[in-house]
């Protein structure tokens, strides 16, 4: 068992790295069959609990891995995704630049990404999880040359993040005394643990993309090669911070029902439902309009653990893992779009649905599961966090539920625009994309039904033991008038997008008018001054810091370049002006020195 | 047997000047040479044990006591060096032969008086033979008979007399305080009373006066006057070794062996070797004359070995003893410098100098090898004396005083860079081109001691440890 959890880490990372120089005919099948083998080993793992131990740094610091129930689902989810991506780029990919790098970074990511869920000590998962950020950069770089400041945007906001979960860290080793994450077991009371406890979720919830560690994501929809969206933010950055915010929150820390943290933080997961679908609503760029919802449902898993309640929590887990699901399988439609259709502007698409039939469906399933449609997967997630939600206060009920419905909104606007109604430009011979793109999509699509159909399996047979002594937890008892809300806020949404689409005559505008509300408009307002963006923020902090620093480097320039100068060049002349050559002036100066001297010894 | 180093030169002086003239101008370098060379092989090749061995003639006959000790073997092998690099340069740059021939036979004096300034054990004798080197500098430095050389001559002469009369004095104070003057009477005549106040007195006056010969802020102003005028020849000698014996030796044997340091003496001597270091590398950054700038980084550099022995620890005593033998080396290599420059360009301004790299490369390079040693850049032999010494200032808790140290080591660093590229880079300046490298002799020369800067610094712990270290010990 031990060589099994080694090779999850060593397998993908050696064969990232045969990536790296292998010839582009074997490396595509190398990197397929790798990402298999990961699959393979990920799925003998699944159930099972074993641990690994190494001496590595000393000072508690043990190369410790450690696979239970929960990270071994995760593990095989994430090997899941990652065979799927790895599968789909084979086609999609093709033709494209930096092939060797694209396929070597997303292996050694999978590695990394596997190595910090099976971490059992703080500092190994430190490594792996930082070492991801080198990856992140790089995936985003190869995208295309505009992608740099992106990368960079990406790299400066998770290293922010991660600087706080190192501090994190440190002062949960300084409290716990020991490093090894099974041994932990804090309260969140007290100054010194609740900082640490808000420094690691941080680093949790940024690697999960909620806000504000958000804003990288959409630009990086548009600079970075879309795998990779599909990849990372989707997936399995979503599986890893929601992962360790579980172990954060649920293991290590004991989080209080009630306490301040937790509704701190259903308070960040409600706002970042509500503040990224709003923006999504507006955009007019499939893969950013994506990328949002990608931010957005990360609210609703953040909100559920803060509830800490057990069908909060295990709701989020269902949520995460529902939401890797049906987001990836959107970003792979997207990306068939844009291969197909030559473009992901929504006011360029339209009428694709003819055209692309089986990616239209795939489309359509995911978009009914994303918006908590019955009876597909997001449904049975969302339903839980509403409960739970509704039963720590209604204000987070309606957040959750307003996002549903702003969700559905801006669905039914990109499904209409992109695939009914009338082709605006592009070719008409757009055809549906290769059978590689195909299969991803279809398994994801497929895995959203099934996870709805199975939902109750699921979720007390897999889920449920995650939560330790709260095994024993029966899905409830279905809240009807909590069904019948969502039911009717989907369709007030439909009839809303209906009503909408006949008087713009445009499936576009359709959800302008939301856009105008009179409240609204001034959030919006403040969103495109990129307020909401605490990068660009930071950047013009940054400036003026820059010109306050620029002015003090010249002061201290003047010190050194003109001010000593200055003085040493004026003291000099005097001292050369005194000696003027005259004995008798020296003679004045030995003597007065000899009594001087003298005397001072006397004294 | 320690007494040869003294008997030698004085018997050679003398059989060269009773010889026929036509046999000695010719001998006269090669004896005097063989002399220094014999010299520093002698102490270079054998240990301690080998001097004290062997009784010592003189010593009864002359009722004088010589000794040695590791201090004294160090200060005899730079002795050695210092004079032989002065006798090959002045072989070159004295282009009149009986003025040769008078400048090699005043070394020898300066070598039989400095030999014994370094052996002796009482403080009369230690003042005589100090004086017997103070009045044959007065000749070298007058050697030219221009005015400027009189003039220069003279501030040397009259403060040099000034010192004199302190010195004597004070020695009057001693032989009254402890009927001796050997070092060890005073020493327990000193120990007994426990220093009253004719006691201190008599040390405050013996210090100004080894201040003054050493050229010590404020102390120092005839030194600048004296190496400008005096021979490029007789400067090498004058800072290589002659303003350091006072500065350097005797001092750390007074400290040692005849008044043992008190706190207020400490204060004095490491106050005055700061100021020292201030003074002349300030006076240094104003000059264009090469010589004088060079005079000027001589009072900053003993005011380092004077700042080193006010600390008073063995650490710092050893850097003091490494800090004398390194400032000399580097002192005559680029006092020698200025023989070659003086000789090719006709001056010694430096505003008149330039791009002269290009056509004395060896020059520049010994010459960039001897200012970085002086600021104390590593791996030169200068960075390991001044290292040691700002070590023990922290070690002895002396922050401030260790600070000022190292800032004025940038301050040599600045006024040696300015000296590097007002003489040697840029292009060539108008006049100069018929300059070259300044004959065979020369650049042998300077390219040994270049050599010997740069081996002792990456060889500094064969150095430390056989040479330093001992003076540490010997002095505690």
């Amino acid at each position: 068992m031990m060589h099994k959890l080694l090779l999850l880490i060593f397998l993908p990372f050696g064969a990232g790295l045969l990536a790296l120089v292998l010839p582009r005919r074997l490396r595509e099948g190398m990197a397929l069959a790798a990402a298999a083998a990961d699959l393979f080993i990920a799925a003998s793992l699944f159930g099972k609990d074993s641990a690994c131990l190494m001496p590595w740094l000393g000072f508690g610091i043990d190369f410790s891995l450690r696979v239970y129930n929960f990270s071994a689902f995760v593990v095989f989810a994430a090997a899941g995704f990652a065979f799927l991506v790895v599968l789909y780029s084979t086609s999609f990919m093709r033709a494209k630049p930096c092939l060797g790098q694209f396929y070597g970074y997303v292996l050694i990511s999978l590695s990394f990404v596997n190595g910090a869920l099976l971490a059992d000590n703080l500092i190994v998962l430190l490594f792996f999880w930082e070492g991801l950020l080198i990856l992140l950069f790089g995936l985003i770089r190869i995208g295309r040359k505009e992608a740099y400041p992106t990368a960079i945007k990406a790299f400066v906001i998770s290293g922010i993040a991660d600087l706080c979960m190192m501090a994190g860290i440190a002062l949960t080793w300084r409290l716990a005394g020991t490093l090894a994450i099974s041994k932990i077991n804090l309260s969140t009371d007290g100054a010194l643990a609740g900082t640490a406890f808000v420094l690691l979720v941080i680093g949790a919830i940024s690697k999960a993309g909620a806000m504000p560690f958000h804003s990288w994501i959409p630009d990086a929809a548009e600079d970075a090669p879309l795998s990779f969206m599909a990849f990372l933010p989707a997936s399995l950055d979503k599986l890893l911070g929601i992962y360790f915010l579980i172990r954060i929150s649920w293991d290590m820390f004991k989080l209080q029902e009630g306490s301040f943290l937790s509704i701190a933080l259903m308070s960040v997961g409600a706002l970042t439902i509500v503040l990224a679908v709003m923006v999504a609503l507006v955009q007019k760029d499939y893969k950013r309009l994506l990328s949002y919802h990608a931010v957005s449902q990360t609210g609703y898993m953040i909100m559920g653990i803060g509830t800490c309640l057990p069908a909060g929590v295990i709701g989020g887990i269902f949520h995460m893992i529902n939401h890797a699901t049906y987001k990836s399988g959107l970003f792979l439609t997207a990306g068939s779009v844009e291969k197909q259709a030559g473009t992901t502007d929504l006011e360029k698409l339209g009428g694709l649905g003819s055209r692309m039939p089986v990616t239209f469906i795939c489309f359509t399933v995911m978009a009914l599961s994303i918006s908590g449609c019955p009876p597909f997967n997001g449904f049975f997630s969302k339903e839980l966090i509403y409960d739970a939600a509704l039963e720590r206060g209604l204000i987070f009920y309606l957040a959750a539920i307003m996002g549903s419905l702003l969700t559905a909104v801006s669905f039914l606007k990109l499904g209409h625009s992109a695939y009914l109604g009338a082709r605006r430009s592009g070719s008409a011979d757009t055809k549906e994309a290769p059978a590689a793109m195909l299969v991803p999509m279809i398994v994801t699509a497929a895995a959203c039904v099934m996870l709805g159909l199975g939902s109750r399996f699921v979720l007390e047979r897999w889920l449920a033991p995650f939560l330790g002594e709260a095994g024993a937890w029966h899905m409830p008892a279905a809240n009807i008038m909590l069904i019948i809300l969502t039911i009717v806020v989907l369709l007030a949404a439909l009839i809303h997008h209906l009503l909408r689409v006949r008087a713009t005559q445009d499936a576009l505008k359709s959800a302008d008018d939301i856009y105008h509300a009179p409240f609204i408009r001034a959030v919006y307002a403040l969103a495109e001054k990129k307020y909401a963006d605490p990068y660009e923020a930071g950047l013009a902090a940054m400036g003026l810091l820059t010109r306050a620093l620029a002015w003090l480097d010249r002061k201290i320039d003047w010190v050194y370049n003109v001010a000593i100068p200055g003085m040493n060049n004026a003291f000099c002349g005097r001292l050369s002006a005194v000696h003027s050559g005259y004995y008798a002036v020296y003679i004045v100066w030995a003597l007065a020195g000899s009594i001087a001297a003298v005397l001072f010894l006397l004294k | 047997m320690v007494s040869l180093f003294i008997l030698a030169p004085f018997a050679a002086a003398l059989i060269l000047n009773l010889l026929p003239k036509a046999l000695t101008h010719r001998l006269a370098f090669w004896v005097a040479a063989g002399l220094a060379l014999a010299q520093a092989a002698l102490v270079a090749f054998h240990p301690l044990l080998f001097w004290s061995a062997y009784p010592d003639p003189l010593g009864p006959f002359f009722n004088l006591q010589f000794s040695l000790d590791g201090l004294s073997l160090v200060t005899l092998l730079s002795i050695a060096i210092v004079v032989l690099a002065t006798l090959v340069a002045g072989r070159y740059t004295i282009t009149e032969e009986s003025k040769r021939f008078n400048f090699t036979n005043l070394v020898l004096i300066t070598l039989m008086g400095m030999n014994a300034v370094a052996m002796t054990t009482d403080l009369f004798s230690l003042y005589v033979f100090l004086e017997v080197c103070a009045i044959a500098l007065f000749i070298l430095i007058a050697l030219k008979k221009d005015k400027l050389a009189l003039e220069g001559a003279f501030k040397y002469l009259i403060l040099s007399a000034i010192a004199t009369v302190l010195m004597l004095f004070s020695i009057a104070l001693f032989l009254l305080l402890s009927g001796g003057v050997s070092f060890s009477v005073i020493y327990g005549a000193l120990s007994g009373s426990g220093g009253g106040f004719l006691a201190k007195l008599a040390m405050g006056l013996f210090l100004c006066g080894l201040f003054i010969k050493a050229g010590l802020a404020p102390f120092h102003a005839w030194l600048p006057d004296a190496h400008s005028s005096a021979p490029s020849a007789a400067s090498v000698l004058l800072s290589g070794m002659v303003t350091k014996i006072p500065g350097a030796y005797i001092l750390m044997r007074l400290v040692t062996s005849v008044f043992p340091l008190n706190p207020q003496m400490q204060n004095l001597l490491m106050f005055v070797g700061v100021f020292s270091i201030i003074i002349g590398a300030q006076g240094a950054f104003y000059q264009h004359n090469f010589k004088r700038m060079l005079a000027y980084s001589s009072v900053s550099q003993v005011g380092y070995i004077v700042l080193a022995l006010g600390c008073g620890t063995p650490l710092a005593f050893a850097g003091a003893a490494f800090h004398l033998f390194n400032d000399a080396i580097s002192k005559t290599l680029l006092f020698v410098n200025a023989c070659c420059l003086e000789k090719e360009t006709g001056t010694v301004d430096m505003d008149k100098m330039g791009g002269l790299g290009q056509r004395m490369p060896i020059t520049n390079f010994s010459c960039l090898v001897g200012a970085f040693s002086a600021a104390g850049l590593p791996p030169l032999a200068g960075f390991w004396s001044k290292f040691i010494i700002i070590l023990a200032l922290m070690q002895a808790g002396k922050p401030v005083y260790a600070t000022v140290a190292i800032l004025a080591s940038i301050l040599t660093l600045g006024y040696a860079l300015v000296m590097q590229r007002k003489i040697f880079f840029g292009g060539l300046a108008d006049g100069l081109q018929q300059a070259k490298e300044a004959g065979i002799g020369l650049v042998l020369l300077e390219s040994a001691l270049a050599l010997v800067v740069i081996a002792v610094g990456i060889g500094f712990a064969f150095m430390y440890n056989n040479f330093m270290l001992p003076v540490g010990e010997i002095v505690f």
